[in-house]
């Protein structure tokens, strides 16, 4: 075995290679346009992205089967790590098998999860005491948008990981739909990340958020993000139709849709925002790289555009994203939660109904997030309505959570307590939203650090305690073998305690005066002891984070044998 | 402690203790997210309108933590019980309650969040106007008809004030926490926010809206005065543009504005 053979290792030198050789076109471009000079460097890059991120998917072998094809040369789906080569290199290369992609994106996930909190542990600590410390404010508005799409990132591949892992098995399908579809959309993420992370050479200090014309004005660092976020995307978009036709066409005979195994309706509903949403940020974040790059006036008011439809066009992806985040990890808590009450679900067929009206009444809200953008007044009111209306289909299934557990036989394994916490955390994030959702009170609310308390309850409780509950319930269905308990339940109350100080500090510190995204603040606003109690919580949540790690590398080689069905469920997989 | 699932004793119990949470969980949640001083007549109605939402937020927090943390302690697995827990799928009825009631809840809200906005966004004949630019990173304040440029934004109390507002470079977004309301500063549009300081003092104008590096220090001074003491202060401004052509002062101040603009573009 050489390191050439390992996919990872090629697709790298390859994007590389891409990105050297685009920014070379670009130039050989320039030169015959007769433009001078013929280096400018924001063209050049841009081409190198492009590109590179297009030869990494050669060099890792996502297109080679699609190249076969063309010479007419015939492509049988290999089963098995490949010919002559260890086993572990399948999880480095292109491999086709549903279970190997979702440890892929699972283990990609947590790496990017980690980038993320790295960021947020950086910046979080400055903010820990009035005045500079160690970050200036340029850097430190890198760091903190940073963390946002690093974050975000993570969280896509994260739902990625669950679904690609989970659903084929427990439909009982043999694989996905098609697997060399999903093969691509993981590895269109890995150029992602690349590009992201070398957004920082450059820095960038829009937010995730990327309004113009912030984002058009600011350093080169914003181009290396829209196309990050791009290819990110694209993976949005292709794994969700490999899902939904999964879903919809791979079911054994007798399994009508209200037999699945209510994960897969989270999931169902999910894919259908990411295949129907995400084409608008997308389509939003090219028109921002053109606007900077071929002075397209899109938003800009100077050429007839204006910087509120930017915000239209990102909301309207990323209000529906913020259920993409949430609905599977929900589906993991009806998954798990029957489990660990030795009861079926109660309400099943409103639990996966919920899911769908969730993901159709979230298409109707993104106006929520500009009520202080001067869009035209009357607008606030139909939109503060419709976010209202979320309130009910959550409740139900909160409400069904009860029920559930009304009765059960309850034990509190690691799994179950990350349920509980997540239903707990998630509680938080919900109840605050009703208060951002009326328009009145958004108005004062709005960009402090109550929105940021709101938003991590949300996406703690809605996807990183689900996650996390997941990794440890399939732990021994993925390695054969147990995590260690001791350390998941000191992992669990570390970590859950500390996200309730950070949350609620982080309402606390909005409602005195808080600001969002700032680099530094008034201590005159009181918030000071406010602000080092979160950041002790977020260096707590980093610390039991680094403990489940540990926990999963060596429990691999040294936790006890795990039987065929560890929990009792009666789930298929 | 009753054997059966369903046992009224059940509900009777987590009842009481639903209740008594609410009333604590109001009064800590309304001692953990400390509102500014009122300094508006919008902040009073905006905090009645906050506070029957924290209310709301108590009740239903505890309803779903007590009767969760009740599940935990009284219907956890015994030792040696390897049963299975009742066999129940469902029920309609209940599920469709906790689908109406909440329903009704949210149109109630829904009713006075709309009556809170329209109240607090209303006009009146006698406002005063200021202009208002925004800009990386510093605000200017504009008093129309007067000549008046002000780096400082001064408001007599009790009046309401209109903002026409507008943005030179990138979005920004105008806050002072004791006023309550915010506003977006759009460049190539006017916005406008409209309140009526209750409190005469010193505030803080910051921008909400992340917009570059310094964004975290474009805070301006506002001060809010008594009648007689907002006269006094135009007519000192307006002597002080006054003895100078007003056709001089006024690009005086443009220039140096469009230094700054130009400053924030080469960082």
């Amino acid at each position: 075995m050489t390191l050439w053979s390992l996919g990872l290792v090629r697709g790298l030198v390859g994007q590389v290679v891409g990105f050297v050789t685009g920014m070379l076109l670009v130039m050989a471009a320039r030169l015959a346009l007769g433009m001078d000079p013929v280096w400018s460097q924001e063209p050049a890059l841009v081409g190198g992205i492009v590109l590179g991120a297009i030869s990494f998917l050669i060099g890792v072998g996502a297109l080679s089967d699609w190249f076969k094809w063309m010479r007419g040369i015939p492509t049988p789906l290999h089963h098995g790590p490949p010919p002559g080569q260890p086993s572990w290199t399948r999880y480095f290369s292109v491999d086709y098998n549903h279970k190997v992609i979702g440890i892929q994106y699972g283990v990609t996930s947590l790496i990017v999860l980690g980038i993320g909190g790295l960021f947020a542990v950086i910046f979080r600590t400055e903010l820990a005491r009035s005045g500079f410390q160690f970050l200036d404010p340029a850097s430190y508005n890198t760091y903190f948008s940073m963390h946002g799409w690093a974050a975000l990132a993570s969280i896509l591949i994260g739902i990625g990981a669950m679904a690609n892992y989970l659903v084929p098995l427990m439909l009982g399908a043999e694989d996905m739909a098609f697997p060399r579809l999903n093969a691509f959309a993981f590895w269109v993420n890995v150029p992602g990340i690349t590009t992201l992370l070398l957004s920082l050479n450059y820095g960038w200090d829009g937010g995730w958020t990327v309004y113009p014309p912030l984002s058009i004005i600011g350093p080169v660092g914003f181009q290396f993000t829209f196309y990050a976020i791009f290819f990110i995307g694209l993976s949005s978009i292709l794994g969700s139709v490999n899902l939904i036709a999964t879903i919809l066409l791979m079911r054994p005979p007798g399994m009508s849709l209200f037999r699945m195994p209510i994960f897969c309706w989270a999931v169902l509903a999910t894919s259908i925002i990411q295949l129907t949403a995400t084409q608008l940020i997308g389509q939003a974040f090219l028109m921002l790289s053109f606007q900077r790059l071929l002075g397209m006036g899109f938003f800009d008011p100077a050429k007839g555009g204006t910087p509120i439809l930017f915000q239209h066009l990102f909301w309207f992806y990323s209000h529906p994203a913020v259920y993409v985040f949430v609905l599977p990890g929900l589906g993991i808590i009806s998954e798990l939660l029957p489990v660990f009450s030795r009861k079926p679900l109660f309400g099943y067929r409103w639990v996966a109904l919920s899911s769908i009206a969730i993901a159709l009444v979230g298409f109707l809200v993104w106006g929520h997030h500009m009520f202080t953008s001067g869009y035209v007044e009357y607008l606030r009111v139909p939109f503060m309505v419709s976010t209202l209306f979320v309130a009910i289909p959550t409740g139900v299934k909160f409400f069904s959570w009860l029920g559930t557990m009304w009765g059960g036989k309850l034990t509190f394994p690691t799994p179950m307590l990350f349920v509980l916490g997540a239903i707990s955390v998630f509680l938080i994030g919900g109840l605050s939203g009703p208060i951002l959702a009326t328009t009145a009170t958004d108005l004062f609310l709005h960009d402090t650090y109550f929105v940021v308390g709101h938003f991590h309850a949300t996406i703690f409780g809605g996807f990183i305690f689900p996650f996390f509950a997941a990794i440890y319930f399939w732990y021994p269905k993925i390695t054969g073998r147990m995590y260690d308990e001791t350390l998941g339940k000191v992992h669990f109350w570390l970590m859950t305690p500390a996200f309730w100080v950070m949350s609620i500090g982080q309402m606390s510190v909005g409602v005195m005066g808080m600001r969002r995204r700032i680099a530094d603040y008034d201590p005159a606003l009181g918030v000071e002891f406010g602000h080092v109690l979160i950041t002790i919580a977020a260096f707590t949540i980093a610390f039991s984070v680094l403990l489940m790690i540990y926990n999963l590398l060596t429990s691999a080689e040294v936790g006890r044998v795990a039987g065929d069905n560890p929990w009792r469920s009666r789930s298929p997989e | 402690m009753p054997k059966s699932a369903t046992d009224t004793r059940h509900f009777i119990i987590a009842g009481v203790l639903v209740a008594i949470s609410t009333v604590v969980m109001d009064i800590l949640l309304k001692a953990l997210l400390p509102m500014p001083v009122q300094g508006s007549a919008q902040a009073q109605i905006i905090d009645q309108l906050a506070g029957w939402h924290l209310t709301l937020i108590a009740f239903l927090f505890s309803l779903v933590i007590v009767i969760m943390l009740y599940s935990l302690f009284v219907f956890r697995k015994r030792d040696g019980d390897e049963s299975e827990g009742v066999h129940f799928e469902g029920n309609t009825t209940l599920e469709i309650a906790w689908t109406v009631i909440p329903l009704i809840v949210v149109f109630v809200f829904a009713f006075f969040g709309i009556r809170a906005l329209t109240s607090i966004t209303k006009a009146a004949p006698n406002e005063v106007v200021v202009n208002v630019t925004g800009f990386q990173w510093a605000w200017s304040f504009e008093y129309p008809g007067t000549g008046i440029v002000s780096p400082e934004l001064v408001l007599p109390v009790d009046q309401l004030a209109r903002m026409d507002m507008t943005a030179r470079d990138v979005i920004h977004s105008f806050w002072i926490p004791e006023m309550r309301v915010k506003q977006d500063l759009v460049p190539g549009m006017t916005t406008t926010i409209r309140f009526t300081p209750v409190i005469a003092g010193e505030y803080n104008l910051s921008c909400a809206e992340l917009c570059g590096r310094s964004h975290y220090s474009m805070i301006a001074p506002v001060r809010i005065v008594d009648q007689a003491e907002y006269e006094q202060w135009l007519a000192d401004q307006s002597a002080r543009v006054a003895p100078a052509p007003a056709a001089e002062a006024a690009p005086a101040v443009a220039q140096t504005d469009e230094s700054a603009q130009s400053a924030a573009q080469t960082n």
